[in-house]
């Protein structure tokens, strides 16, 4: 082939262009269904969050019970969740909890009571720490621990201390002790703050 | 041409990706703790590789041999994005559990490499079977690798528990430094039956 000036440029115009063409069809013909996804994720988690999730697969259920019981109202950067039984009283809400992890950020919802004395439960959205180590805490052995732990008893804004320190209340991940304990501070600090602004404690 | 059953033979053992040319190595420690995910990432980059292969070699005729490798790059990022997108929409937990490797599949040096050796001096049709059967090599020894980081590391293999409580899972099993010592003792056990292979090749030779 001689070699050109022009044309490897409009080859590689070419070509590029094709190539994004395609990727932007895909990408637009994907995107109501990986929004509907992402919606599902985080519904699925809130719901899991107050222990209402409903044994279904069918994300149509999941999505409308969410809309029937949960409200969002910003928060910050982010949103708070409560959560209304059958007659529109709160019963909790969901305060976002984030900080640094080991590897990245961690972010994530902890579930606490409308009076504010027990947590409801915990889960997380997003995190990229070590599967298998400190990627467990997404399991239920860990985040299960949390449900219905008291916060009242709480010194120093330390509501969640690992066992065996004194007053601990749940147990960290063994092999994946600087996970866990990333999590702790991070949620111990956002809970403290969140307890603070709204002048509970 | 080379006939199919010799580019699954080079592909799969004599010039296996991993074990021989030593190449994707960083997603092969990677992604190994736990078998499911080594066969996602591996049916992703069979795709990924024998279409790259398939298409780099379509247009070899017309591509202008000094830009071949940007041209490599942008089939090779396209169809990485094409997988990504997939997992997403179709498969959210998995996409979830691969996170950024799925992205990192264009940086997997084997995609290139039959890119460059094979693709660009074959038709299209052996370069994507020769871009399969390499894909395949490398998921056979992710596989190999994983089964035994899952056996040991969780007592479970594809998630099914296999070992029962009285197994104290190896917690190094699910860290990095065990895919070094498994792929090491993996190369060194094929090395030792492809120089045995070799010898044998030779005595024949010599008897006939």
């Amino acid at each position: 082939m001689k070699k050109s000036f022009s044309f490897p440029i409009i080859f590689m115009i070419v070509i590029t262009a094709f190539f994004t063409f395609i990727l932007a069809f895909l990408n637009y013909s994907t995107a109501d269904k990986i929004a509907l996804n992402q919606e599902i994720e985080l519904s699925k988690k809130i719901l899991y969050i107050f222990d209402i999730l409903p044994e279904t697969n069918n994300p149509n259920e999941i999505v409308q019970m969410f809309q029937d019981r949960i409200e969002s109202t910003p928060f910050g950067d982010h949103e708070i969740y409560s959560y209304k039984n059958e007659d529109g009283e709160v019963l909790g809400y969901a305060v976002p909890v984030n900080g640094p992890g080991l590897w990245g950020s961690v972010e994530g919802y902890i579930g606490i009571s409308a009076d504010y004395s027990t947590v409801l439960g915990l889960d997380f959205i997003s995190h990229s720490e070590t599967p298998g180590l400190g990627g467990r805490i997404s399991e239920e052995d860990y985040k299960g621990q949390f449900r219905g732990l008291d916060l009242t008893g709480a010194t120093d804004d330390n509501y969640i201390i690992y066992r065996p320190s004194p007053g601990g209340n749940v147990d960290a991940i063994a092999g994946a002790t600087l996970t866990s304990k990333s999590v702790s501070k991070l949620i111990n600090e956002d809970l403290a703050s969140f307890l603070k602004e709204g002048g509970i404690r | 041409m080379d006939s199919p059953k010799k580019i699954f033979r080079m592909g799969l053992w004599e010039d296996n990706p991993v074990l021989v040319q030593i190449i994707g190595i960083c997603s092969a420690l990677a992604v190994t703790n736990l078998m499911m995910n080594s066969l996602i990432m591996g049916i992703g980059l069979i795709f990924v590789t024998g279409l790259s292969s398939f298409t780099v070699s379509s247009i070899r005729t017309f591509t202008p041999k000094h830009i071949r490798m940007m041209v490599q790059v942008l089939i090779i990022a396209a169809y990485v994005i094409i997988v990504d997108i997939f997992l997403k929409a179709y498969m959210p937990e998995m996409s979830k559990a691969l996170g950024p490797y799925v992205g990192l599949i264009i940086t997997n040096c084997i995609i290139m490499g039959r890119a460059e050796a094979y693709a660009q001096q074959n038709p299209p049709i052996p370069s994507f079977l020769d871009g399969v059967a390499s894909g395949m090599g490398y998921t056979i020894v992710l596989l190999l690798i994983a089964f035994f980081r899952e056996l040991f590391g969780f007592g479970t293999v594809f998630g099914i528990k296999v070992l029962g409580d009285w197994w104290t899972p190896w917690t190094i099993m699910i860290m990095p430094p065990a895919a070094f010592f498994l792929l090491a003792v993996a190369i060194w056990i094929s090395k030792t039956i492809q120089d045995k292979e070799k010898d044998d090749k030779k005595g024949q030779v010599v008897n006939s």
